[in-house]
């Protein structure tokens, strides 16, 4: 009797643990949920119109002055990618800053991660140089340095001036979406996306404003409001990588 | 009176030292270039940027997983007359284990950060956990490769307390065998999962290459220690083995090679069933491709099916030439799987644009300082180990210092060396 009574016990006891266990993820996801939306954190994001690209390349020159890039490196490549209605169509590949991003996950030294703001950086001074992130990368977007940059930079200063330190030889970069106009903008009172001086070099060199920037976070931002009106797509969305950056397509106009 | 000039006799062991010392040589120069110079100096690209060196890295360290699972064979499941084996097996794990950190620091970009995933750690990057492990079980071959080092006349004579201290760490070596037991599984598999976990590279995300990689090597790892301590005891007098431990051992390795190819079927197969972007591409690289010659003949017929037939057929396993010939294939097959399974995968470039993927190829060729450096490297190793056979006696079946754990009763069975 005792030991039937023990039994249902402990029954009833885990019972009402798996309850409140499942009550708290619950109640744990709910807070996740909202503390991002309603605490303001950031999240940057860039949203290219394919139908306005146009294959120039101001914004690739723009990137390699402004982040004093190697010649031999393109953080941000503007591709071909076929016709639509007898036009060229091309497609800027700049980082997608993934919120689920692999090079983060593979990096043995935590050289790259992400910022609160959704960027994903390297630290240079962490970074070992095994590449991983490299092979990790379903977008191609890391380089290495196989050597030093040396000597003056083509793209300087017909393109714009250096605004950050160039890597060392050794180490992986890539694109930043510009974080050092970011957060210097902030820290001026700018806002990001719409003054240019807090926006990223590219999205300010484009001829054509195929390019936008904001806030993925916040309802209101030019971004946000492009992707509510518009279709888009991003890169390898099956990937799971859950990139930042989204395309616009360039569609065919319907004949009148 | 001409004054008589004497020549250093020329022997073949001065003629084998002096030419891997050339090597060495070699090799040492152009890490030095590599050093001061950078990568550049290497055919790597972004596209492929790991190739000779990853395959001599991951190679070096499955032909030295005959220390891990040869010690657990002797402390663990308790067959203990295979200890001068284990012991052979230790000492070319140290050797493999050190040439795998040698070529990782001209691998990577900045070698003076090395010791950056000791301090900064991403538990989530399975590069990180191999990195751990590795230094982990080099730790553990340290202590278990003591005793061997004890050996040494020179310190013998020289201190004879401190070689005694060192010879009394054999005492932990049933300990040491849990140790590495456990961080090789993690390890020896995590590398084949660090190619596992890659979404992005559709031929190699998938489970298998981490069991692979874990059997693979420890077949190689047992065939070059066995191999080892054959080519031993035919050239030099200082080596003596009990020929009975590595026919058996052979025998293991022949079933342990039947496992090899039951999995490797099964995970070949599987992705010839329906067409995947990538992987399928990357299965016909190896299969019809520039890689098929390595893939049919050096990894499966050469690497495994010759080995299986001359290891489990008794006339051939009994004969030395056939059992040596099958061994060497055996690890020759698993650095074959090692490079292919590296090259297979970067060569395909996936593109990431919309719509139905394209397939684009890339190629790679290592430059001459890669091979330089990578000879230097395996030089290295093999002079490692015939100093070690002249002067640490490590393919020694019949010393008597080894047997301190053995129970006396089958120390009876050993006989005493007649002289030295």
């Amino acid at each position: 009797m005792a030991r039937n009574i023990n039994r249902r016990d402990f029954l009833k006891a885990a019972a009402a643990g798996v309850v409140v266990l499942a009550g708290t993820q619950i109640v744990r996801q709910q807070a996740g949920a909202s503390e991002s939306s309603a605490s303001g954190k950031r999240r940057w994001g860039m949203v290219i119109d394919q139908s306005k690209c146009t294959g120039c390349g101001y914004c690739v020159m723009a990137c390699r002055a402004h982040n004093d890039i190697s010649p031999d490196i393109t953080w941000n490549p503007v591709l071909e990618a076929g016709e639509v209605g007898g036009n060229k169509v091309y497609l800027p590949r700049p980082c997608m800053q993934c919120a689920k991003a692999p090079c983060v996950d593979v990096c043995p030294v935590n050289a790259s991660v992400y910022r609160s703001d959704g960027i994903v950086i390297v630290k240079y001074d962490q970074c070992i140089g095994c590449r991983y992130c490299e092979v990790a990368c379903p977008y191609g977007a890391r380089s290495f340095n196989w050597k030093q940059f040396t000597g003056p930079n083509p793209a300087i200063p017909e393109w714009g001036e250096a605004e950050v330190v160039r890597r060392p030889r050794g180490v992986v970069e890539k694109c930043t979406f510009c974080y050092q106009r970011i957060d210097r903008g902030l820290a001026l009172g700018l806002t990001p996306g719409v003054d240019e001086d807090a926006t990223p070099a590219c999205v300010v060199a484009c001829p054509v404003g195929a390019r936008t920037f904001g806030d993925l976070n916040d309802p209101n931002s030019n971004v946000s409001q492009l992707l509510r009106d518009h279709a888009s797509y991003r890169l390898l969305e099956e990937m799971g990588t859950s990139p930042s950056v989204y395309y616009l397509p360039a569609i065919q106009e319907p004949p009148s | 009176m001409k004054p008589k000039i004497r020549l250093p006799k020329i022997t073949p062991w001065r003629i084998w030292v002096t030419v891997l010392a050339l090597f060495l040589a070699a090799g040492a120069t152009s890490g030095v270039m590599v050093f001061s110079k950078g990568l550049s100096l290497t055919h790597l690209t972004d596209l492929v940027p790991w190739g000779l060196w990853i395959t001599i890295d991951l190679s070096s360290i499955a032909v030295s997983a005959g220390a891990f699972s040869l010690c657990a064979v002797v402390y663990l499941l308790g067959l203990k007359r295979f200890q001068p084996v284990a012991r052979t097996a230790t000492f070319i794990g140290l050797l493999g284990y050190t040439m795998a950190i040698l070529t990782l620091m001209l691998d990577i970009g900045r070698p003076d950060r090395f010791w950056h995933p000791l301090v900064f750690w991403n538990e989530h990057s399975v590069l990180w956990e191999v990195t751990m492990c590795v230094t982990l079980y080099l730790g553990v071959l340290l202590l278990e490769t003591l005793p061997i080092f004890a050996n040494f006349a020179w310190l013998r004579s020289r201190w004879p307390w401190l070689a005694g201290q060192m010879a009394k760490a054999h005492r932990l070596a049933p300990y040491l065998a849990v140790a590495g037991l456990a961080l090789s599984m993690l390890h020896q598999s995590s590398l084949g999962a660090l190619y596992g976990v890659l979404k992005a590279r559709p031929l190699w995300y998938r489970p298998d290459i981490t069991v692979l990689f874990i059997i693979s090597a420890v077949a190689a790892g047992m065939s070059l220690t066995v191999f080892a301590s054959m080519v031993a005891v035919r050239i030099t007098h200082r080596a003596n083995v009990d020929d009975y431990l590595l026919e058996r051992l052979s025998l293991i390795i022949g079933w342990i090679l039947v496992v090899y190819l039951y999995f490797r079927f099964w995970d070949a197969l599987a992705m010839t069933y329906t067409y995947q972007p990538g992987r399928t591409e990357g299965l016909h690289l190896l299969t019809g491709g520039p890689l098929s010659f390595n893939f049919w003949v050096g990894e499966i017929f050469l690497g495994i099916l010759v080995p299986i037939v001359l290891l489990i057929n008794r006339r051939t396993r009994s004969q030395p030439f056939w059992r040596m010939l099958a061994l060497l294939l055996v690890v020759g097959g698993v650095v074959a799987y090692r490079w292919d399974t590296n090259v297979s995968g970067l060569l395909i470039v996936m593109s990431y644009l919309p719509g139905e993927p394209v397939i684009a190829y890339t190629m790679y060729r290592p430059s001459l300082i890669e091979f330089l450096a990578g000879a230097g490297i395996v030089s290295y190793g093999l002079l490692a180990f015939s100093l070690g056979v002249r002067y640490l006696r490590v393919v020694d079946h019949q010393g008597r210092e080894l047997h301190e754990n053995v129970p006396a009763r089958e120390m009876e069975k050993v006989p005493v060396p007649a002289s030295d």
